[in-house]
């Protein structure tokens, strides 16, 4: 915020001149012109061979001193911006970093084969984002071709979105009824969710529709009793309180929250698709992005800092980053076990072991640990030998 | 807020070097038109101080006519109203990005209401990366196409990129007429940057001369632009004119390679590169900076694990081609263990203790009890499908 907030008080400067020069050149020419256009009006009207009188002499002479003052005077007041503007520019780089590339290498990602990569997981992105104007443009611009069962369930999944938030139901009950043992397999509650709210709709429409919602529930609510045999429960209960307000019943939250219901099967289906066409539920373009912009402050630090103290050489070829980043807890995929001797993360070559009182340190740390025959645990006081511990998977 | 600081620079510098420019240029204007209504001035005070009466007559013509002073102030205050007013269009380019990029610290200070703003501000940043992105890789419909869809145009920086367009289209059907006019009009920029564009041009001009066998027009044309390069390039004319002596099959490979017409297209990469220094852009962009920092920090070596066992659909990195986009990148740094079940997804820690199957497999315990109250005290190893009791199950202790 500093940093927008100091280039903006320059720029608001360089603003401020400009418009007043803007005024004053504007007023000032206008007179000068004006000024000029009278007297040459007096002159044109003069007889044919008046000649001037001394009077008019001085006037004219006059006239043209303050020209020549006031035009020289205006161009050395804008040459006199020019500190102003670069004084932006100046703020600009003292208050942003310039070289924010420092802590990337350029060679990774300008191969042909990288661009194409890259070009191919933008097309997806803008696809998954029912961008497909752009996604096709892109595609076409960079000849890459995207497979039409690459972008096809995308194009439906977003026509589906769509019509959700435009509470049509039709077109996701057609979806979950096609993929009806797919979801089935994935414990999914998506199309018994789907018939519950269309169910609901029916009962809200009032009396009347009785009949309809019974027959509906009859047809549609049977293949569910198995896994929601609560749930179908409660909704029959509901035809207790048709002929009465429903509202005033004890299953008036299933009336009063209509648009949480909406909004909780949109999550739940964009949930469960992603889950079935094996992609994650946000973009991973996104995701990436968003935690390149959180690393790159940070590497961009502790560069400055490498600088500093010369050791930059540890930066290149390195295997990991040297400093870790916390994207947060809602960005960690994986299980990491780091070492607590060696305090490095583990690997193939240096796996996790487990030493027989249960606790764990890398196969490097039990090595250095080794006594001979035998080790003592750095946790607690077992000793034991160290071909008992046991190899783990995390 | 660490980010903007970080990753906004090109945004506000490219407009401040057009802010610089149009300056410049309206500098100059101004300076010209100021000579020229002086000069008038001079001519109307000459006549004035001239010997004897003055005729009304004369004065009129030097005030009036087409070409004389009246006009001439009417010229410079056209002009200077035209570039005063271009100025102030090109700093209020600077301020609108500035306030666009103080929405996002607006946003992030009021951390209770806004996370769908955030992510809105997000998205229109990733726009504007993958707007550049294009660009720099010559996708102009899909920029603007972009650009125009996000409403992101007046932040980014498509103008500059649409010019170079039309310069690139004019190399690369070997046309040299716009990229001289470019170097011209940034001579002096490109002089202080020690840019070798306009003397690649000329060269490539007198090589295009030789292939086409107008020898003596080659000459002319080293004669005439030539010597204002000797000092620094003597060697490469010299090298240049020995062409005059060879045909054009020539197959010695020193000369061959001047007549390879790929010479063009690196003219072209060339022309690209210095208009990204002449406004100060990086040569990579934004955007493959922030993926690649984006693609090490969430990259793990289990997004690598053989038969790719450990893989998580819902990881980036292990996304078929951003995992392979991040093969050659460095790992997260991690000192401290963060440890999930990969039943259940949770956490492993004092409220889920790790447990470890006989086989070596480590499962969170909330997991494994359930699973072996379903299986009748069975457990199923998830991974190898091999069957325990759930008596064989031991604890772990990661400190």
């Amino acid at each position: 915020m500093e940093a927008c907030l100091a280039v903006e008080k320059d720029v608001d400067k360089v603003l401020t001149k400009f418009e007043s020069i803007n005024d004053h050149s504007n007023r000032v020419l206008s007179e000068l012109v004006n000024q000029l256009d009278d007297l040459k009006n007096e002159l044109q009207n003069a007889p044919e061979d008046h000649v001037l009188t001394n009077v008019q002499q001085e006037l004219l002479k006059q006239t043209m001193t303050k020209v020549k003052d006031t035009i020289s005077r205006l161009a050395t007041e804008h040459r006199d911006l020019h500190s102003s503007v670069s004084k932006v520019g100046k703020s600009i780089d003292r208050n942003f970093v310039q070289d924010f590339a420092a802590c990337s290498r350029e060679d990774v990602f300008n191969s042909a084969e990288k661009i194409q990569i890259i070009n191919k997981i933008i097309c997806q992105h803008y696809y998954r984002q029912g961008m497909h104007d752009i996604a096709d443009a892109l595609a076409d611009e960079s000849d890459i071709n995207v497979e039409s069962h690459e972008k096809e369930p995308f194009t439906e999944l977003h026509h589906i979105s769509e019509s959700l938030k435009n509470k049509d139901l039709e077109p996701l009950l057609a979806w979950a009824t096609a993929h009806h043992y797919a979801l089935e397999a994935q414990n999914s509650s998506l199309e018994f969710m789907i018939h519950k709210l269309k169910y609901i709709e029916l009962l809200r429409k009032g009396p009347a529709y009785q009949g309809d919602a019974i027959t509906y529930a009859r047809t549609y609510f049977r293949k569910f009793v198995q896994r929601h045999e609560k749930d179908i429960q409660t909704l029959m209960g509901m035809l207790l309180y048709v002929q009465n307000d429903i509202t005033q019943s004890p299953y008036s939250t299933y009336f009063t929250s209509d648009s949480e219901m909406w909004l909780e099967i949109y999550e739940m289906f964009i949930r469960d698709a992603c889950q079935l066409l094996g992609v994650c539920v946000n973009s991973p373009l996104i995701t990436c992005i968003n935690a390149g912009c959180q690393t790159i402050p940070a590497l961009l630090n502790i560069k400055q800092v490498m600088m500093q103290r010369q050791v930059t050489g540890i930066w290149k070829g390195s295997e990991e980053l040297p400093i870790e980043i916390d994207l947060g807890t809602d960005n960690r995929y994986h299980s990491m076990f780091a070492c607590p001797i060696l305090r490095q993360q583990s690997t193939k070559n240096n796996p996790p072991m487990r030493l027989i009182c249960g606790h764990v340190i890398s196969r490097d740390a039990l090595q250095k640990l080794c006594n001979g025959n035998k080790m003592k645990c750095p946790y607690c006081p077992m000793e034991q030998a160290p071909q008992d511990a046991r190899l783990i998977y995390f | 807020m660490a980010d903007v600081k970080s990753l906004e620079h090109p945004t506000l510098k490219v407009p401040y070097e057009i802010l610089n420019k149009k300056f410049r240029t309206a500098q100059k204007s101004l300076d010209r038109e100021v000579s020229h209504v002086q000069q008038g001035v001079g001519e109307v005070e000459k006549c004035l101080s001239s010997e004897g009466g003055v005729k009304a007559k004369d004065i009129t013509n030097l005030l009036g006519n087409s070409c004389g002073m009246v006009e001439k102030l009417h010229v410079l205050k056209r002009k200077a109203d035209e570039s005063i007013l271009e100025e102030l269009t090109a700093a209020n380019v600077c301020k609108r990005r500035l306030e666009h990029l103080k929405e996002h610290a607006t946003v992030t200070a009021s951390n209770t209401v806004s996370t769908g703003t955030l992510n809105q501000w997000r998205k229109k940043r990733l726009d504007r990366m993958v707007v550049e992105y294009f660009l720099r890789n010559g996708f102009y419909n899909a920029a603007i196409k972009l650009a125009e869809r996000s409403e992101i145009k007046e932040y980014t920086n498509i103008d500059i990129f649409l010019n170079s367009r039309e310069v690139e289209k004019s190399l690369a059907s070997h046309e040299t007429q716009k990229c001289l006019a470019w170097c011209h009009d940034n001579k002096s920029k490109l002089r202080k940057l020690k840019s070798t564009m306009e003397f690649n041009i000329r060269v490539q001009e007198f090589v295009e001369l030789i292939r086409k066998d107008r020898r003596m027009d080659a000459i002319k044309h080293a004669r005439k632009y030539f010597p204002s390069f000797e000092d620094e390039h003597l060697v490469t004319i010299q090298k240049v004119m020995a062409l005059l002596a060879f045909s054009v099959g020539t197959t010695l490979p020193d000369y061959a390679v001047l007549f390879d017409m790929r010479r063009w297209d690196k003219l072209i990469e060339q022309f690209r590169q210095e208009n990204y220094k002449l406004f100060q852009l990086s040569s990579q962009s934004v955007f493959t900076v922030t993926l690649q920092a984006g693609l090490s920090a969430l990259k793990t070596p289990q997004c690598y694990s053989e038969n790719n066992e450990n893989r998580n659909p819902a990881c980036p990195v292990c996304q078929e081609d951003l995992n392979k986009l991040a093969d050659p990148l460095p790992f997260a740094h991690c000192s401290q263990s963060r440890l999930y079940c990969h039943i259940t997804g949770l956490p492993l820690n004092e409220n889920n203790q790790p447990m470890m199957l006989p086989n070596g497999y480590i499962y969170g315990e909330q997991a494994l009890e359930v699973m072996a109250k379903e299986n009748n005290g069975q457990i199923i190893c998830p991974k190898t499908k091999e069957i325990f009791p759930f008596k064989k199950v031991e604890k772990v202790y990661v400190m």
